[in-house]
Order: C-alpha cells, then structure tokens, then sequence
C-alpha cells in the first residue's frame, strides 16, 4: 500500500469508528406532535430535556405539524407512506395525534399496542383512552391531556350568562351580534359549537357519541340545521379560535366557544382581560384528548415507551399538564391530584367544576357521524 | 475552451432543470389535474367530485374568481397611479418619498400581512378607532371588514409595490422625449400618462397583472386568517377537504377550478409574448 492510499483507508477507518461510536452515544428519539404551538414547546422546553437528564445520550427531537385534524392527518400520510414503501424500521418513534386521526391510525394498523407494558398503563382509566370516534384505541393509546370548549363570556356585559343551548338561543335572539363563533373551517372549538347544537337539537345524541352507526339516526338533523342556520343570521363569526379571544378581548362580542386551556393560559399570560370567565352548556359541549401513540414499527420502541411512561406519570402530569398548561389531566385525575397544591387544582376548577364536567363534557360523535354532520352544515348552513 | 456547440451537449445541460420540471412539478400536476375524475368510492372516472365541488362550493368558486378580479384591477389602476406620478412627478420631494415607501410591503410575506390586517380591519380595530377618535364613525356603526373586502385590502397592499416596482422599470426605460414634447404642446400630466406613456409600457403592465393574479389566487393564509365564516376562497376549501375528510378527490376538482383561472391568465401572458415576437418577460 502506497502511504497516500494507507493514510486515506485509516482516515476512512477512523471516521467510521468515530462515527459508529457517536451513535452509540447518541441516539434521538423521533417525536411528531399534533396540536398548536404549546404542545411542542411543552416537548422542547419541558419533557424533552426531563426525559435527556434521565436518559443519558438520549436526545428528544420533536417536530410540530399543526392543531386540528390537519396536523395529524400529516402523520397519517407519513405513516402511511412509511408503511406502503414496506421499510423495516420507520423514523418516527412516538406521535401525538388528535382523536380522529388516532381512530384511522389504529384501523389502518400503522400503531402498536403498547399501553399494557408500561408501568403507567393502569391510570389511563378515561373513556376515551378505550374509544376514538368509535374506534377502539383500548391499548394503543395513553390520553396526553383532556381539553374541554366551554363558553367564554364577559360578566361585565352579560350577568347572567346562558346556562344552556336553549338559554343562548333566547339571549341571542334578544341581543343580536352579541355571540361570535369561527364556524367550521375556523378550528375545532366551532365545530365543537355545532356539534353540542347537534346533541342539544338532532335528536338521538347517544347514538352518535356512542353508536353504532346508523344513517337512521339523522332523522332530526335538517331540522337542527334549519335552526341553526337562522341562528348564525344573528352571530358574529370569528376568524379562528384565537380570533374568538381576541374579539372577546376587544369587546366586540360578548361571549363565545372556546378551548378552556387555551382561554386559561391566554389568562394567566395577560392577553385576555382578567374579568372573563367560563360557563359549560347544558346538554354538554364536547371535549377531545391528544393521545401518545407508538408507530407500529418504530426505530426505538423501548425508549418510546420509557418517554411515554415518563409523559403519563402523576408527577409529570401534575407539573406539565395541569400547572404549566391548565389542560385536564389525561390519567386518572385522582392520582394526580396528591402531586398538585390545592390552590392550583381549584383553579383548573373555578368556573367549570368537576360536576359540571361530568355531566357536561361529551365526546366528539362517532367518525362516520361526524363526517356527515360537517358535510351537511356545508351544504345546509353554509350554502 | 471549446464551446459546447453540439446538440447533445446542449440536452445534457438542459436535463436536470428539465427533470427537475418534469418531476417535482409536471408529474404531481398531471396527477392532480387526472385524479379529479377519480371516484375513490366505485374505483370508476366520473364527474361525481366536480358535481360535489360546484355543489359545496359554488359561491366559494364565484367569490374566488371575484376577489381575484377585482384586486387585480384594483392593483392595475394604483401601480399605473404611482408608477405614472412616480415617472411625470413634479415635486422631486414627493417623488422622493413615495419612492421610498412605496416597496415597504413587497418584503412582508402575506402571513404576517393577513396578521397585521387581523388587528387593523377589526371592528375595535386600529383603522375604526382612528376614524372614531376623528369623528368621522360612530363607535356604534362601526363594522368589521375581515371579510372578502379584508382580502381585497390585504391582496392589493401587499401585490402593489410588486406591479409598480415593474410598470416603473418600464417607465424608467422610455424614451422621455416624447413625454417632454407632448407636454411642450400642452399636454396634462394625466393625458400624457394615459396616451403617451401607458401604451408603450401596455405589455409590462399586463405581465405585472397577471403575475399578481396568479399570486393571490393562490394565497392560503390571508383568507383562512382574514375571512371569518362563509364564503370564503377555494384554497381554504382544498386545505378543508385534505385535511378533515382525507378526501383528495373534491380537492383535486376545487384545484382543477383553480388551475382554469390561472390557464386563463397564463393563455394572455403568453399571447402577450407571440404578439410581441418574443419570449414573453
């Protein structure tokens, strides 16, 4: 061997040793996450590093694709994609999506059951850690967080605020232009809206939070839309859910739906004036949780597990999710409770008490009911 | 060093840009434009998602194409106005200003413009409280603009420093002596504008209209941020379909819609270049 060609091969050797010994050091674990902005500034700021500090060598990458079923049909197509190209081992070690997305997910068999081999698994106790939509997640899934959209009002302009749908009928025939939503293309706190009108008003609302699915069951739905189409004649519509803060803020409306965690945080941040104050309608407005799921052929499904367990258990729900975000906890409630000050776990429950929960906080309808509600307000409400 | 003269080597620099073309943007187009007709439901080729699109999103279709339009043309008669004052001005101090300020918007992407004009067009917005605390509104009537007419402010704000930067190159490259002549025989600074000046500037003006109008035709941001509820613009219905139905099929159709009106624009730019006996600009 010439002494070009030896110092060539040795610097080779050397780079791929080097090389090889800094991927043993230094594994990342693949996180995609759903939802708005502060759901991946929780994994950056809080649980990424906690879980790095346990974890030597480990390093937690998250990427954010966005709130609403938009995000997570992004990782539904990569999963998707992932799956159709038949690799072995696919890139992404632990995802959070939204509820409908996760129902599709676990029926296309692109998540793996998981939940029974972590320590945590026992405190998913929720409805909703067993069905999506309808879908039986039972073992695929540990809720993140529960959120809850609730009326947001401000007691300065209205005393007594609406304690129902039917209340806010009257108050709003009576006070035009007064409530303001962001319809259904605006974000999920609109939908939310429509579909408690649609328990409050279609008729057979267990059916369609609980199945099974029968095209029957719309009988009442065109009045109900009929309805609600003379309804929104005397709203205001909001662009978005931070649109409904905003306009809350600015006086322009007096009240309108919106995601209690986000109006909670708003609060506690200043941007939302002090006074406002939330009221859950009766016969309910629905709610939805953001899952941890594990991609069925996962690249790290130990260290997945380890973070997940790590992301479920009561210290980390206590400190994360209730305190630092004012989401509800995704595990049983009452085994975070004992981790948390009484003054912060009153104020998650101010204006929304537990009771009201409930008995007011449904679930989003079945996936099949809730394609043909949104199709149908496009065509009756909206057109 | 020898020029590469011949015809294969002349291919062999064109193809990556040629493949590049083909791959990231022909291929996915002619995919999108044929999956239209696909009826995910029977497998079959139909028109069942044009029928759907038309039917959903009629009006959604109509104020597309009427946003569009009448921005554009918005965008047409302010550019020629500044271009024109910016070209037969007199005061060289205005001149001077208006130069400078005019181009501000061209280096805002639209989201931060459809943010600003969230704050700005609202009811209790920046432009209602300063027409309120002149007493030109009545806090009472004060209305929201943050619907189509927001995206029209929006569009035209943020196209305008683009069309006027070109119609003003334009201007810039004429020969003056026939503005000084027309203007030594009596000629008003408009005339001279309208009957000197603007037909031979005519094809740059036309390529800076119909560049605007494909931009904003295919801006997603500035109606899903400015429009609150219904009617809203095409692009914020294709996003709709993907992303809470999984349903390409509508959004392939709504995109068909689409691509139509911006065929349309594309036919006149290039006929635009035929009539001139070269590439178009």
């Amino acid at each position: 061997m010439k002494p070009f060609q030896r110092a060539l091969s040795l610097s080779i050797a050397l780079a791929l040793g080097s090389l090889s010994l800094s991927a043993q050091a230094q594994v990342t674990l693949n996180v995609i996450s759903g939802g708005s902005q502060n759901m991946v500034d929780y994994v950056t700021d809080y649980l990424g590093p906690l879980f790095e500090k346990q974890n030597p060598g480990v390093k937690v990458s998250v990427v954010g694709t966005g709130p609403d079923d938009a995000g997570s049909q992004k990782m539904l197509e990569k999963l998707q994609a992932q799956k159709a190209a038949g690799l072995a081992t696919w890139d992404t070690d632990v995802i959070v999506p939204n509820q409908q997305k996760t129902g599709e997910m676990v029926q296309a068999g692109l998540l793996l059951k998981y939940r029974d081999s972590i320590s945590t698994g026992k405190y998913a106790v929720s409805q909703s850690a067993k069905q999506a939509l309808g879908v039986n997640v039972d073992g695929y899934v540990m809720p993140m967080f529960e959120s809850q959209t609730a009326l947001a009002y401000n007691p300065d302009l209205i005393k007594n605020p609406p304690a129902s749908y039917d209340e806010l009928r009257s108050f709003v025939a009576k006070n035009p232009k007064s409530f303001g939503y962001n319809g259904l293309k605006g974000g999920m706190s609109g939908v939310a809206f429509v579909v408690g009108w649609m328990y409050a008003y279609g008729g057979n609302p267990d059916v369609v939070q609980q199945g099974p699915y029968d095209a029957k069951a719309q009988a009442g739905w065109k009045k109900a839309f009929t309805d609600l189409k003379a309804f929104n004649q005397q709203v205001v519509f909001t662009p978005g859910n931070a649109g409904t803060l905003d306009m809350l803020n600015r006086g322009e409306i007096a009240m309108g739906p919106v995601w209690v965690d986000m109006f909670h945080t708003w609060q506690a941040e200043g941007r939302l004036a002090p006074n406002l104050k939330l009221k859950l309608l009766s016969p309910g407005m629905p709610g939805q949780p953001y899952y941890y799921a594990i991609p069925a052929k996962a690249k790290n499904v130990e260290l997945a597990k380890k973070f997940i367990a790590l992301a479920t258990s009561p210290a980390v729900q206590a400190e994360g999710i209730v305190k630092r975000f004012n989401w509800y906890p995704g595990i049983d409630a009452n085994v975070v409770k004992s981790s948390l000050d009484a003054k912060t776990w009153n104020q998650l429950f101010v204006d929304v008490t537990p009771t009201d929960l409930a008995k007011f906080s449904k679930p989003f309808p079945l996936a099949p009911f809730f394609k043909d509600m949104r199709e149908q307000y496009e065509a009756q409400v909206q057109n | 060093m020898q020029r590469p003269t011949s015809s294969l080597a002349m291919l062999a620099l064109l193809a990556p840009a040629v493949l590049m073309v083909g791959l990231l943007f022909v291929y996915p187009l002619g995919m999108s434009l044929t999956y239209a007709f696909h009826n995910e439901l029977t497998g079959g080729w139909d028109l069942g998602n044009f029928s759907k699109a038309f039917a959903l999103y009629g009006g959604d279709i109509a104020l597309t194409a009427g946003v569009t339009v009448l921005s554009t043309a918005l965008v047409g008669v302010l550019s020629i106005a500044i271009a024109g004052y910016l070209t037969l001005g007199e005061n060289q101090r205005a001149v001077a200003i208006l130069g400078w300020i005019y181009r501000w918007p061209l280096f805002i992407p639209f989201v931060v413009a459809a943010q600003l004009m969230r704050t700005f067009l609202a009811k209790n917005g920046m432009l209602n409280n300063t027409l309120m605390s002149l007493g030109l509104v009545d806090p009472l009537n004060a209305v929201s603009l943050l619907d189509w007419r927001g995206v029209v402010i929006t569009f035209v704000w943020k196209q305008l420093p683009f069309a006027t930067l070109l119609i003003c190159g334009a201007m810039a490259a004429m020969d003056r002596s026939m503005i000084e002549s027309a203007r030594g025989l009596g000629a008003g600074r408009l005339r001279a504008l309208l009957e000197i000046v603007l037909p031979q500037v005519q094809a740059t003006v036309w390529v800076a209209l119909i560049l605007s109008f494909v931009t904003m035709l295919s801006a997603l941001s500035v109606p899903m941020m400015v429009i609150a509820g219904s009617p809203t613009m095409l692009t914020v219905d294709m996003a709709w379909r993907v992303n809470s139905y999984g349903d390409y099929g509508v959004a392939n159709a709504l995109g068909f819609v689409s691509f139509t009106m911006s065929g349309v624009a594309a036919w006149f730019y290039l006929r635009q270049g035929l009539r001139d006996g070269r590439p178009p600009k």
